[in-house]
């Protein structure tokens, strides 16, 4: 088979992973040096497909046959798929050749299960070792750990690897069993406790060997067990307490070709996993907790983004004096994100904040209008109801479609 | 910083510009770089000439400001007496507004010099809202910044580097770009970064730059389009461009939204762009699988699914344990250890953050606290028996971190059978209660206190119990004093249990 065949193959395969970010290694440079590839900490985009995902990284599988049956997935053994392997050296030469091209910024490696988990991490191992130590690549890479891979394999990937991810795929231990069979929640987990123990043991010992200096990640799937959004970002949540994970990335599912019946027909709304980013990004920076977001199981609402919905049924807290309020509170206001928080903050230091600064720092005045009170504004709509306030702001008006009906029913 | 800075990039063999004679003559003056700018902008400071009383004339792409505003002959008149009166001293610059004022500059704005002398101007008069979003002209100087970061980012993403055959010697690669900003040469340096000693040229409508490998050549305009060579790697970055996509997903919008479409017309993948969104409209839309893999013949793995589970060390009985619900939050189960027939068993409270991803009890900072104490009691760790009354970790989310949460009476209770299991093993002839929750474990009673019990070994179930502080508490409590005291109880209690141990009876 061709390289082209199994590039189309196995890119194929590999879209499935939600995980693209190239952010967070140490700055390297090329400049002078024997080999390429250069990291500032930011990493970039380098294009958009018509799904509107970004390519930043060479993003594949080593090869798509495998041997477990997880039924959400394309490349199950069970699945009627097309299957390629590259060897590794054709892994570097694409990475290398897409790099000079300024197509990517690195490479994004993972593999279905071949004989043996330490087989198919031994693999993954030796391309990102061939990359960084015979080509002197200094782009990014970030391996898929393969969780019941031995330990000391893990160590050897974080050292030549940016970023180590290990998916946990699915939110609850119950569905893991029921989807992934060969999957195992407590080797899941050991593994990314290994990590974050390496990487705990690499902070606190700068000249001990460099290890995942982008940490670590995880990708669950939504949609395709029956878990509610609150179930989902408690996981997230827990994870991120436990493993120190650097991003959980929500991957919508996909229908895929002759979908096995365990797993819906329908994709969830691409709206929820939207959602879920959001909520995510208030749990991670805006210090929100999951129950404040979702104080009881269910959704996230569709119609609203959630600092919204959480402002609205907290309205207690508002209208809120941005001349006073605290500057963490102010960060809680709809349409005001963390940087104009900043901003208002270091204004009001030179004097009062009023209506029409909000504007020039490009709030969404439409958003913020009934939760603010400024040195020259009070809100007229502030003993509106929330419900009256929602309709007048829900970004689209869309209903959320239950995925599993009978679930919900019973 | 000062504004006699470094002369920057300024053309040194060019003979020095009087700006202050051209303001007073009326006359615009030349800038060419944010080097001629600085020098300029001083000499017209320190002489107090306001902006209004300045024009500028800048490079050709700059827009040629010919026809502007300020080129119209209505400059206010200066005073007569400018000369004679003492010059100001120079302002005293910031670094960050130097660096915004650095960056504006390659803003492409008929009167981007004019703007950024008045925000000196400004700036020297004390009005330091000149740097907030909030300040008209603030908000125009930093979306003159930003646009220009903008249009760097976007150059270090969209630019297409095309491969020379090997034949045609250097530059190896050749790539073509239309930035609508000066961003050339900050750009040229972050290629530098990336390519190592590899050669490559960048061709842009008004200037060329190449890199030899270790030295950046700066050209007018040598190229007029777009890079005329044929690169067999373009057709590989297609295919793969096309199979990452996921027709199930289709939002062309937002690809849009992202790519401006100034850039679409030099970018390879743009070509493939209508044929997959139409394709995807017509009903690949229905499973994220790009139709040419679809259509391939496929094959299933032949293996039996039970040879498929990976082998694994069987978990211990205590990982499957779901008597209650904390197993679910903590990583793993932390089991007890040591020798078998210990004469000392140690019961601590439950594992901690660290404990539960090594998969052993104390080892954290009270793991450690606890070893000074046993080395100070002169008990020997490979001799005894440690483990917890609760073997999961307890913990509730604080942002980032895991916050160690005491268990409750019914958790306890669910997991003293654990316990019982290792005492049966173990057969201690005394117990160490390390905390209340130890103590509630071993009594199995949630209303004991540590008060009642502390220092007075007692006997229970056949042997002795000793009750001492947990060593989180000594790590806990906030004075050197009480601290003090705590480690020092946690060594008696140990040298008791040893005398205990020895067959002593407390007195
Ligand atoms: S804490 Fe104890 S009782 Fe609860 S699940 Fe864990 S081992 Fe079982």
């Amino acid at each position: 088979m061709e390289l082209i065949d199994k590039l189309e193959i196995l890119a194929d395969a590999a879209k499935y992973d939600a995980s693209c970010a190239s952010s967070g290694a140490p700055k390297r440079s090329s400049e002078g040096k024997d080999g390429i590839g250069a990291t500032n900490g930011m990493g970039i985009c380098h294009s958009y497909t018509p799904d509107g995902r970004c390519v930043s990284l060479l993003k594949i599988l080593l090869t798509n046959f495998c041997i477990y049956d997880c039924q959400y997935c394309v490349n199950r053994r069970t699945s009627n798929v097309p299957r390629a392997r590259f060897t590794v050296d054709e892994v570097v030469k694409l990475t290398v050749d897409f790099y000079l091209r300024n197509y990517i910024d690195g490479l994004f490696l993972s593999s279905g299960i071949i004989q043996s988990a330490d087989y198919t991490m031994e693999q993954l191992v030796a391309i990102a070792r061939e990359l960084r130590e015979v080509h002197q690549f200094r782009g990014y890479i970030h391996l898929k750990t393969i969780p019941d891979a031995d330990p000391a394999l893990i160590d050897a990937a974080g050292r030549y690897a940016d970023r180590l991810s290990v998916n946990i795929e699915l939110p609850t231990q119950d569905s893991v069993q029921r989807l992934a069979p060969e999957k195992n929640v407590h080797t899941i987990k050991l593994a990314m406790g290994n990590i974050r123990l390496k990487l705990d043991e690499k902070e606190a010992e700068p000249k001990a060997p460099k290890f995942a200096p982008a940490g670590q990640s995880t990708q669950m799937i939504v949609g395709a067990d029956a878990s509610d959004d609150q179930r989902i970002l408690t996981t997230a949540e827990t994870l991120y307490g436990s493993y120190k994970l650097k991003r959980v990335y929500y991957s919508a599912f996909s229908p895929i070709p002759q979908s096995p019946k365990s797993v819906p027909l329908a994709p969830p709304p691409m709206l929820r996993e939207h959602r879920l980013y959001q909520a995510d990004f208030l749990l991670r920076s805006y210090g929100f907790q999951v129950n404040e977001l979702l104080p009881t199981s269910g959704n996230l609402a569709l119609d609203i983004d959630p600092k919204l919905a959480w402002a609205l049924a907290n309205r207690e807290h508002f209208p809120m004096d941005l001349n006073r309020a605290e500057p963490a509170m102010i960060a809680r206001i709809p349409g005001i994100g963390l940087r104009n928080a900043k901003r208002i903050v270091e204004l009001r230091r030179m004097r009062q904040v009023r209506y029409a600064d909000l504007a020039r720092l490009k709030c969404s005045m439409k958003k913020i209008a009934p939760f603010i009170v400024t040195a020259d504004y009070r809100p007229a709509r502030d003993t509106t109801p929330s419900d009256a306030l929602r309709r007048s702001m829900a970004d689209v008006q869309q209903q959320q479609m239950p995925l599993w009906p009978e679930l919900q029913a019973a | 910083m000062s504004i006699d800075g470094e002369p920057g990039d300024a053309d040194e063999t060019a003979a020095p510009v009087d700006a202050v004679a051209l303001a007073i003559a009326g006359h615009p003056i030349p800038v060419e770089s944010f080097g001629d700018f600085r020098t300029a902008a001083r000499d017209l400071i320190v002489r107090r000439i306001p902006p209004e009383s300045v024009q500028w004339s800048g490079t050709q792409h700059a827009g040629g400001d010919l026809l502007s505003a300020a080129n119209t002959g209505l400059v206010p008149a200066l005073p007569a007496d400018l000369l004679d009166q003492p010059p100001a001293p120079p302002p005293r610059i910031p670094r960050a507004l130097m660096e915004m004022l650095q960056g504006a500059a390659c803003y492409r704005a008929p009167d981007r010099w004019g703007f950024l002398y008045k925000v000196l101007w400004r700036w020297q008069l004390g009005q330091q809202e000149i740097l907030s979003m909030a300040d008209e002209d603030g908000a125009r100087l930093q979306h003159m910044v930003k646009a220009v970061r903008h249009e760097e980012h976007d150059m270090h993403a969209y630019l297409r580097f095309r491969e020379r055959p090997p034949e045609a010697g250097d530059p190896r690669f050749v790539a073509w770009f239309e930035p609508a900003h000066d961003v050339l040469p900050q750009v040229a340096q972050h290629f530098a970064r990336r390519m190592g000693k590899i050669s490559w040229m960048i061709g842009t409508p008004d200037a060329t730059v190449a890199w030899d490998g270790s030295t950046l050549h700066a050209t007018g305009p040598l190229m007029r389009s777009a890079a005329d060579v044929e690169d067999s790697g373009e057709a590989l970055w297609l295919t793969y461009y096309r199979s990452i996509f996921n027709p199930a997903r289709l939002n062309a919008g937002t690809m849009h939204g992202h790519i401006r479409s100034r850039f679409w017309k030099n970018l390879p993948e743009a070509a493939v762009v209508p044929h997959m969104v139409s394709q995807a409209a017509a009903g690949a839309r229905k499973v994220g699988q790009l139709d040419t893999v679809g259509k391939r013949t496929g094959t299933t793995i032949p293996i039996a699914p039970e040879k498929a589970a990976p082998e694994r060390q069987q978990p211990s009985s205590l990982d499957d344990c779901r008597r209650c619900d904390l197993w679910q939050n903590a990583t793993q189960a932390v089991a007890g250890q040591g020798v078998h027939h210990a004469k000392i068993m140690l019961v601590g409270e439950q594992p901690g953050d660290q404990e539960d991803l090594a998969g052993k009890p104390f080892v954290g900072p009270a793991g450690a606290l606890l070893d000074k104490a046993m080395d100070e009691a002169a008990m020997d760790r490979r001799k005894i028996y440690i483990t917890n009354a609760v073997k999961h970790f307890k913990w509730e989310p604080r942002g980032k971190r895991r916050l160690h949460k005491t268990p409750a009476q019914k958790e306890v209770m669910a997991c003293h059978y654990w316990l019982e299991t290792e005492l049966e093993t173990v057969k201690p002839e005394v117990l160490v209660a390390l905390g209340s929750t130890a103590l509630k474990s071993i009594l199995q009673s949630g209303s004991v206190t540590m008060k009642d019990h502390i220092g007075k070994p007692f006997r229970h179930e056949g042997r002795w119990v000793v009750v001492t502080y947990h060593p989180s508490y000594a790590l806990r409590v906030p004075s050197a004093e009480a601290r003090h005291e705590a480690v020092a109880a946690i060594v008696a209690a140990l040298k008791l249990a040893q005398r205990l141990a020895d067959g002593e009876t407390p007195e």
